[in-house]
């Protein structure tokens, strides 16, 4: 799993065979019109990718998921001041990684091999004046 | 608080110095109950693991209740006998840490009182950990290991759902009686009817509502038998949820309100920004004024006393 994180950074181990974690990135179209769209798209693309270094894409396969899609959607509407839906951010995903043979989180997987009895906190019975 | 440096020379102490390893024993056995300074305040913790370092002792701690992930190695000085005479004072400093935090500070002001010195060696407790072959989730690139409990995002449960938390404890665990499953509405009724109400109230959908309502969902379910569950409820759950059905299909809002107790602990294995955690906040605190607005149709105001008895009378020979 140790190149998932690098895979970040670089862009250029996907060459070969689609069953790799990291998909055959469809590259956008030629550089040689630099339409501003194509430039949006470099963009986002970029965001993304730092969007990742605090969200990793293998959380996605976990308990976690959610939240952790809700974190990037947060990411890329802060960084471009527009809504993201989920799809649309598991689209850009799908152009980096092959979510579905991503493994979970060890420690995802560990929380829930833990059980324990439900507990209520000694703070819930003491008595608050609100 | 641990007002800091008690010196841990308490523990060492100033018998026979010299190289012979001293023969003082242990203050805290392996194994054993304890109540252990975290921040602030006092959490019931037991000892792992305990080692003679450098002529001190070295407790491994798990705080109990609380995931594994805190576990950590601490001095005798953030230790204490688990007696009652300490349990009222661990009481006593939550309850003044309660008041000190209705200042609204949030999660930032805190910090651990920890002496530097006592911070220079956990980290090579650290160390050794992690050549021990101890997993750290430092392999998953994000560095995490200073999670701590301060950390932890706050969720404000209002008061009357805190009542409605401590009146189920006592059904279940002091009157032995339980909620009557199938529940209705169930766990989806209630994240659907929010949907709607949210969808309404804004004019339309938020799809990041819908995501948080569907992480709410999936923690509900995956969470509820390894975590929300009270000793005595295990079995009517093995008897209810069978054949992979969701425990959001038949549970409903009073189990669904302890997950809230636990979404701090859930959440901190997220490592979500602060501006983001406190939209998140602020929508989960929204949801749970819901459950408020509707505690009357949602909760039920009277637990099924006959299953529990059923099960155990017969078994009781007196």
């Amino acid at each position: 799993m140790k190149e998932i994180e690098s895979g970040g950074g670089k862009g250029r181990d996907e060459e070969q065979d689609g069953m790799s974690v990291h998909s055959p990135c469809k590259a956008p179209p030629s550089s040689a019109s630099s339409l501003p769209k194509e430039q949006s798209q470099v963009e986002l693309e970029l965001r993304l990718l730092e969007a990742l270094e605090i969200y990793p894409p293998f959380k996605l396969q976990g308990i976690h998921r959610h939240f952790v899609l809700f974190g990037l959607m947060e990411f890329l509407r802060k960084s471009f001041d527009r809504p993201f839906s989920s799809d649309e951010v598991l689209q850009l995903l799908d152009r980096f990684y092959n979510l579905e043979l991503l493994k979970p989180d060890d420690e995802d997987v560990e929380l829930l091999n833990h059980e324990e009895d439900f507990c209520l906190p000694q703070s819930y019975f003491i008595k608050e004046e609100s | 608080m641990g007002n800091s440096s008690k010196d841990d020379s308490a523990s060492d102490g100033d018998t026979s110095s010299g190289d012979t390893p001293p023969s003082k024993s242990s203050l805290y056995s392996e194994g054993e109950k304890v109540l252990a300074y975290h921040g602030p305040r006092l959490y019931e913790a037991k000892v792992q693991k305990a080692e003679l370092r450098k002529k001190e002792w070295r407790y491994f701690v798990h705080y109990l209740g609380w995931n594994k992930n805190w576990d950590e190695w601490v001095g005798v000085d953030r230790l204490m006998k688990h007696t009652e005479e300490n349990v009222v004072k661990q009481q006593a400093l939550d309850k003044k840490q309660g008041v000190d935090k209705n200042v609204k500070s949030g999660r930032s002001a805190q910090t651990k009182p920890k002496s530097s010195t006592d911070a220079k060696v956990e980290k090579e407790d650290l160390k050794n950990n992690v050549s021990k072959g101890k997993k750290r989730k430092s392999e998953s690139g994000v560095e995490k290991d200073n999670v701590s409990l301060e950390k932890l995002v706050k969720i404000q449960i209002p008061s009357t759902l805190r009542k409605q938390l401590v009146d189920d404890w006592e059904f279940v665990t002091q009157q032995d009686k339980l909620v009557k499953l199938p529940r209705s509405p169930t766990v989806d009724d209630i994240l659907t009817k929010y949907l709607e109400y949210r969808a309404k109230k804004d004019g339309m959908m938020t799809d990041s509502i819908g995501e948080i309502l569907k992480g709410i969902r999936c923690y509900f379910d995956k969470a509820l038998p390894v975590m929300l569950l009270y000793k005595k409820e295990r079995k009517q759950y093995h008897e209810a949820v069978v054949d992979n059905v969701s425990p959001s299909t038949i549970y409903g809002a009073e189990h669904l309100l302890r997950l809230f107790v636990k979404l701090p602990e859930l959440l901190a294995f997220v490592n979500i920004e602060e501006e983001t955690l406190t939209r998140l906040q602020q929508k989960v605190l929204d949801f749970l004024k819901f459950l408020q607005k509707n505690q009357s149709t949602f909760f039920l105001s009277a637990y099924d006393g006959s299953k529990v008895s059923e099960g155990k009378g017969k078994g009781k020979d007196d």
